[in-house]
């Protein structure tokens, strides 16, 4: 019993190895082709995706969040 | 109507259970999985939550969520996008976590919860605003969220009036006060979004003089602070928005060496690098206050967020800034977000007036005599009960004034971070060695953080410097107040190195067993002043259940414990099957 077990475990430890491997190569592709070619792009035209420059007279940004319908709320955005 | 908030996936889990607009239980999850500042789903604390009030998940009306996850993974997409090929290590560990469960929030909830009603989603400072202001004594306030960071935001404010809220500017990532300060955490040698206390703790150690304090300046040439309280960094100094670390080596080389090493003894650069982070912070928050206050021309202020538990900065705000009254959610951090999701949702959008305001802290799990009884019979426990409530203050007050070590559970769990009289370990201030005492026997915590004193706030003006009149969040142990110099050395084991003390105040309403019980020790000492400190082994949250409780006492050096109306002795039970120590962390 105790070695079927310890098959059982393997053969789990071998199938989280194999997923985390996968994932990590799929991950890899859409980090190089999707996040890479798009930063690079960006990039090019002088987008940024984050503000990083100082020198500005205030860094509050307009909000504005108030009472909404319900239905906005329904949104994860 | 019933409506259930939910934070969860970033730290602080929580659940909170509002009823026709009352706020009547919550908790964190952490406190039942016993894992420090749980992440996972809430699924114990809700459970928790709806068997309270003898219902199940088929009578909530709504559920709703602490944040809109897929603008918080737009921000993240945006770090990633912004600075690759740099981000490549964080996104290959977050990006799984993003795509199996906080990106199918709603999933979780029908099948974790067997939900299939309405989910609502509240942006992150909106569910800290409302947990701030829709549960204050205030009809109108002005409202300041400040934390490491939300979906975009770290830092709003804006104005609440009878039901509404409106949040007019903010503060957007990577620019952060919270994680300004974590990130000092970080560099040195604490845990982030755990150990912030500890280098608040520790700043009083350090130069709080800024003309003197060298890193001082250097931090604020980090920074470039306006007049109005907005602020941006240069992030050349982290790599937060990158990495799983936060200082970068240009702030190594600035503050003069390399991140400290984990559980590495403080020298006086470290504590004068916690001093000058609490002064930055303390400048920004100060200024922001001022411009809020001349947009808002409210004297009221509530405040939320994590740095919002900032209590030594929190006891200089009435004196610093033109506000003359102020509330601040207990549970400031993410954790009080489901609190303030529920209450946005019954007040605000479904246009309910507010009834209730949060006067105490106790929304957590009771447990009868019977149930405790029956934990201790149970297990074979040798135990005495008192006869009456007399009986159990004055032996209590007694065993504490001959400097014994009480662990005290009675009532509901504290709501927030701090234990407040229903989950407390007690001990005898007038005690010089009683911190030692208490470090020794119970939580080997590091030399220089205090303890912390609990007094009746009718005599908290005898000992304490306070605002007048005190102010509520006194109530919850998140303000400092310098302690009169004529007593500090009287209750020197609850004064600061700077003379300070993190009081909590009890009105005799929100616990009347506890404000007696330092009544009564008040008469044997002539103080009448406790140490509360909370009821915890290191590295683990504050216990929940009787069997956590005994536990913590078995295995640590807590004397005796006084539950509901039973005395339990440790030297009277066997230890070694009760060996928590072993599991002590950081």
């Amino acid at each position: 019993m105790s070695f079927l077990k310890g098959v059982r475990q393997g053969m789990r430890n071998f199938g989280h190895l194999i997923s985390v491997l996968v994932n990590t190569a799929l991950l890899l592709v859409v980090y190089l082709l999707g996040v890479g070619v798009t930063s690079l792009i960006a990039r090019i035209s002088g987008k940024q995706f984050l503000q990083m420059k100082q020198g500005k007279k205030s860094y509050w940004s307009d909000l504005d969040l108030k009472k909404r319908p319900l239905e906005a709320h329904y949104r994860q955005f | 109507m019933y409506i259930l908030g939910l934070s969860c996936y970033y730290h602080d889990a929580s659940a909170a259970l509002l009823k026709d607009g009352v706020i009547v239980a919550a908790a964190e999850e952490e406190r039942f999985t016993r894992k420090k500042h749980d992440t996972s789903f809430p699924l114990n604390a809700a459970r928790y939550c709806l068997e309270s009030q003898g219902i199940s998940i088929n009578d909530v009306h709504y559920v709703g969520f602490y944040e809109k996850p897929f603008l918080k993974f737009e921000r993240v997409l945006s770090q990633h996008l912004q600075m690759f090929p740099l981000s490549l290590k964080t996104f290959l560990s977050s990006m799984p976590s993003w795509v199996t469960e906080k990106l199918r929030v709603i999933r979780a909830i029908r099948k974790k919860l067997s939900y299939q009603g309405d989910v609502l989603f509240i942006e992150h400072h909106l569910a800290h605003a409302a947990s701030a202001f829709l549960v204050s004594p205030f009809e109108k306030a002005a409202i300041l969220t400040v934390d490491g960071v939300g979906e975009w935001t770290t830092a709003s404010y804006g104005m609440g009036e009878g039901n509404e809220i409106h949040l007019m500017k903010e503060i957007r990532f990577p620019h952060s006060v919270g994680l300004l300060y974590s990130a000092i955490t970080a560099y040195l040698g604490f845990s982030v979004n755990n150990s912030e206390y500890k280098v608040m703790g520790l700043a009083a150690y350090g130069t709080m003089d800024r003309e003197k304090n060298p890193y001082y300046k250097k931090l604020r040439q980090v920074i470039d602070i306006r007049p109005d309280g907005s602020f941006c960094f240069d992030m050349s100094y982290f790599v937060y928005h990158y990495h799983d670390r936060m200082p970068s080596k240009n702030l190594c080389d600035l503050l003069g060496g390399p991140v400290v090493q984990k559980g590495a003894e403080m020298n006086e650069r470290h504590k004068d690098i916690a001093a000058a982070v609490q002064l930055v912070m303390e400048d920004i928050l100060t200024a922001m206050l001022k411009h809020v206050h001349k947009a808002t021309k409210s004297p009221n202020l509530v405040m939320a967020g994590g740095v919002a538990l900032n209590s030594v900065y929190n006891g200089k705000i009435l004196s610093q800034t033109p506000f003359k009254r102020i509330w601040i959610q207990p549970n400031a951090s993410d954790g009080g977000t489901s609190i303030g999701v529920a209450s946005y949702i019954y007040n605000t959008l479904l246009d309910n007036p507010r009834t209730w305001k949060m006067d105490s802290a106790y929304l957590g799990p009771s447990f009868s005599d019977e149930e405790i009884r029956s934990f201790l019979d149970g297990n074979k426990i040798a135990y005495t009960q008192f006869s009456d409530e007399t009986e159990l203050l004055e032996k209590t007050a007694k065993l504490i004034h001959e400097n014994q070590v009480v662990g005290w559970f009675q009532g509901g769990m504290e709501w927030g971070p701090r234990a407040l009289g229903a989950r407390s370990i007690l001990a005898n201030p007038c005690n010089p060695k009683a911190k030692e005492l208490l470090n020794e026997k119970v939580k080997h915590r590091e030399k220089f953080r205090p303890f912390a004193p609990v007094v009746c706030e009718d005599d908290a003006l005898t000992y304490f410097d306070c605002d007048v009149p005190i102010p509520e969040p006194a109530d919850y142990m998140l303000m400092v107040y310098p302690i009169k110099k004529k007593w500090q050395k009287k209750i020197p084991s609850v004064t600061h190195v700077d003379g300070s003390g993190r009081l909590q105040t009890v009105r005799r309403h929100q616990n009347p067993l506890y404000f007696d019980l330092i009544k009564k020790f008040g008469e044997l000492s002539g103080i009448p002043i406790l140490i509360n400190t909370s009821f915890n082994i290191r590295g683990e949250p504050i216990v929940c259940t009787p069997y956590d409780a005994y536990k913590c006492m078995m295995g640590t050096g807590i004397d005796c414990l006084v539950m509901g109306t039973f005395l339990i002795k440790r030297e009277e039970n066997p230890q070694d099957k009760w060996d928590s120590e072993k599991s002590a962390d950081d």
